[in-house]
């Protein structure tokens, strides 16, 4: 090969920002990870919730019944209202919460709560969906053997549905990583942030590609995870 | 044990009312086992589930070891739950727990057995069902009448007096259903365990009831002895759930060659089922017979026949002789024609 045409190996060698890179993946491993673990928190007894109170799951007396629908109809409106707004949009609605949240819009920190706002509703509404799959013949047990509901949701639906929780975290995760790497747009940080700087602003296609590779890893190592813990918890 | 008075059950339709129970009266007493039968849509379900209220009665009560429990919810509700054991069409087991833990979960959800004490109970039911090796398997990997054994365990983990099933064995192939029915009795004679079951199939009822209610258009339309009731069907649903398992008459009668021969039908039971009644009065009779159709076993352990048999034009007073014959053998004897 000629000394003189570089080769990609001198090309990645030449590559100046791997600090940059290096940092800009922490922040987005650690906005994502962070906005993860409270997507879940939020989500889950969300989803859980919405599911109790859903059309069919509902208590037969009357009185109850009502405050259930009632309940459900202004969960699932808030929730449709969250996920119907672009998230771009949504990042700079909640500037003034993220400010009272965080003391900052700026950087991981800034980037989490709109992250958390932004996502909660999807899992919610992914755990709702996965608990309706549940087999109904397995709610009637519950009830038969008399189980509360705190019983029949910690001892029965949630361990039924287990892998599907895996398999929603997963999708969720990568769907946050994709949104974080969008609040670069407002100086949110991690990956996006980056590639906004350099690639869209400075016009660095290098830096750009490098970021869209290390985020396609990102995903890969996730989806990679998620399937084989699903593997080895589904007992079907 | 179980009275049930005057229990209603309706619904509300968009076309108005449905009524699925109408005004049913049944007893059901300790250590009974007690079949109700009827077919799709008949309510039977329906009434299984008033017992343990997952069903509320519109009308009526139902009373358990003589308190009225119609109408109580909340923690009373449960505690009378968590002592009634039921089992299912299709077992309702948790499929991401093992079989032990499966059947633990009655005994954590009363919540009165320490960790190492619902174990020891866990233990003693799986080996009760047989399937004290299978107790770290996940029921996937069971078959159909495995599942229901762990069902089984899991209903009678918390040692309760009443089992109801709501269609145990109609998910099972014959030779299963079998050997589940043979459980069910076995329970109920060694743990003088209640059992309500519901189901389509008379052999069910034959096999394992000694009551039987016969449940159509959510009546009782008929109830009493499984004995009594198989041997003289009054109702004509009985009388078609009975012909489904070759024990109604009528179809026999078809069957005859026309003309002026007779038929008669004889219903025996206890020791005269087991001597050769039959053979003897043909012989001292002279008259020749023709079984159209029958059935011979046993029927709660007790023997029993029921003949349909069919004799060429006997002359009249030797006709008579041999009804005379059969009374006194204790056969009782229906002339058909």
């Amino acid at each position: 090969m000629d000394a003189a045409t570089p080769s990609l190996w001198d090309a990645v060698i030449a590559f100046d920002y791997w600090p940059e890179i290096g940092t800009a993946t922490l922040d987005t491993l650690i906005m994502t990870g962070v906005s993860l673990l409270f997507t879940i928190l939020l989500g889950l007894p969300l989803g859980v919730v919405l599911f109790l109170t859903s059309p069919g799951h509902r208590s037969p007396q009357r009185q109850v019944a009502r405050m259930q629908a009632i309940t459900y109809g202004m969960l699932s409106f808030l929730v449709n209202v969250l996920r119907s707004a672009p998230f771009l949009i949504l990042l700079i609605l909640l500037i003034p919460v993220t400010r009272w949240i965080m003391g900052t819009t700026l950087g991981v920190e800034g980037s989490i709560p709109p992250l958390v706002i932004g996502i909660a509703p999807f899992f919610a509404r992914l755990v709702e969906n996965l608990l309706r799959e549940v087999d109904r013949g397995v709610l009637e047990a519950c009830r038969a053997m008399g189980a509360t509901t705190r019983q029949t949701v910690f001892w029965a639906l949630l361990p039924e549905t287990l892998p599907g929780l895996l398999g929603a975290v997963t999708v969720t995760a990568i769907a946050l990583i994709g949104y974080s790497a969008m609040s670069g747009v407002i100086g949110g940080g991690g990956l996006g942030d980056l590639a906004v700087r350099y690639g869209y602003q400075r016009f660095n296609t290098a830096v750009m590609l490098v970021t869209v590779a290390v985020l396609v890893v990102l995903v890969q190592l996730v989806q990679l995870i998620g399937d084989r813990l699903v593997r080895r918890l589904n007992h079907r | 044990m179980i009275r049930i008075e005057g229990l209603g059950k309706a619904y509300r339709t968009p076309q108005g009312e449905f009524h699925a129970l109408h005004d049913i009266d049944l007893e059901i007493a300790r250590g009974d086992v007690f079949g109700i039968i009827g077919r799709s849509g008949a309510g039977k379900s329906t009434l299984l589930r008033t017992l343990n209220l997952l069903e509320r009665p519109t009308l009526g009560h139902v009373y358990i070891d003589g308190e009225d429990v119609t109408h109580i919810d909340g923690d009373r509700l449960r505690r009378l739950r968590q002592r009634i054991g039921v089992i299912f069409q299709h077992f309702n087991l948790l499929h991401s727990r093992s079989v032990s833990e499966n059947v633990r979960l009655p005994l954590r959800i009363a919540g009165e057995l320490s960790t190492a004490e619902q174990t020891r109970r866990v233990n003693e039911v799986l080996e009760l069902v047989g399937l004290a090796d299978q107790a770290r398997k996940f029921p996937g990997q069971l078959s159909g009448g495995q599942q229901q054994r762990v069902g089984i365990a899991r209903a009678l983990a918390n040692k309760p007096t009443l089992l109801l099933c709501d269609e145990a064995t109609s998910a099972l192939d014959p030779q299963t259903t079998q050997s589940i029915l043979r459980l069910l009795v076995d329970i109920n004679r060694q743990l003088g365990l209640t059992i309500v079951l519901i189901t389509h199939d008379m052999n069910v009822i034959r096999a394992v009831a000694n009551h039987v209610a016969i449940l159509e258009h959510g009546r009782v339309v008929e109830s009493g002895k499984v004995l009594d009731v198989f041997l003289n069907p009054r109702h004509e649903t009985t009388q078609s759930l009975l012909a489904e398992i070759g024990l109604e008459t009528e179809g026999a009668i078809a069957t005859a060659r026309s003309g002026s021969s007779r038929i008669l039908r004889l219903t025996y039971r206890g020791v005269t089922a087991l001597s050769p009644v039959l053979s003897r009065l043909s012989r001292e009779s002279g008259v020749d017979f023709a079984i159209l159709q029958g059935s011979v076993g046993r029927l709660q352990g007790s023997p029993y026949g029921q003949l349909t048999i069919e004799m060429e034009e006997p002359d009249d007073s030797r006709f008579q002789q041999l009804l005379v014959a059969l009374a006194n053998q204790d056969v009782r004897c229906e002339v058909l024609r």
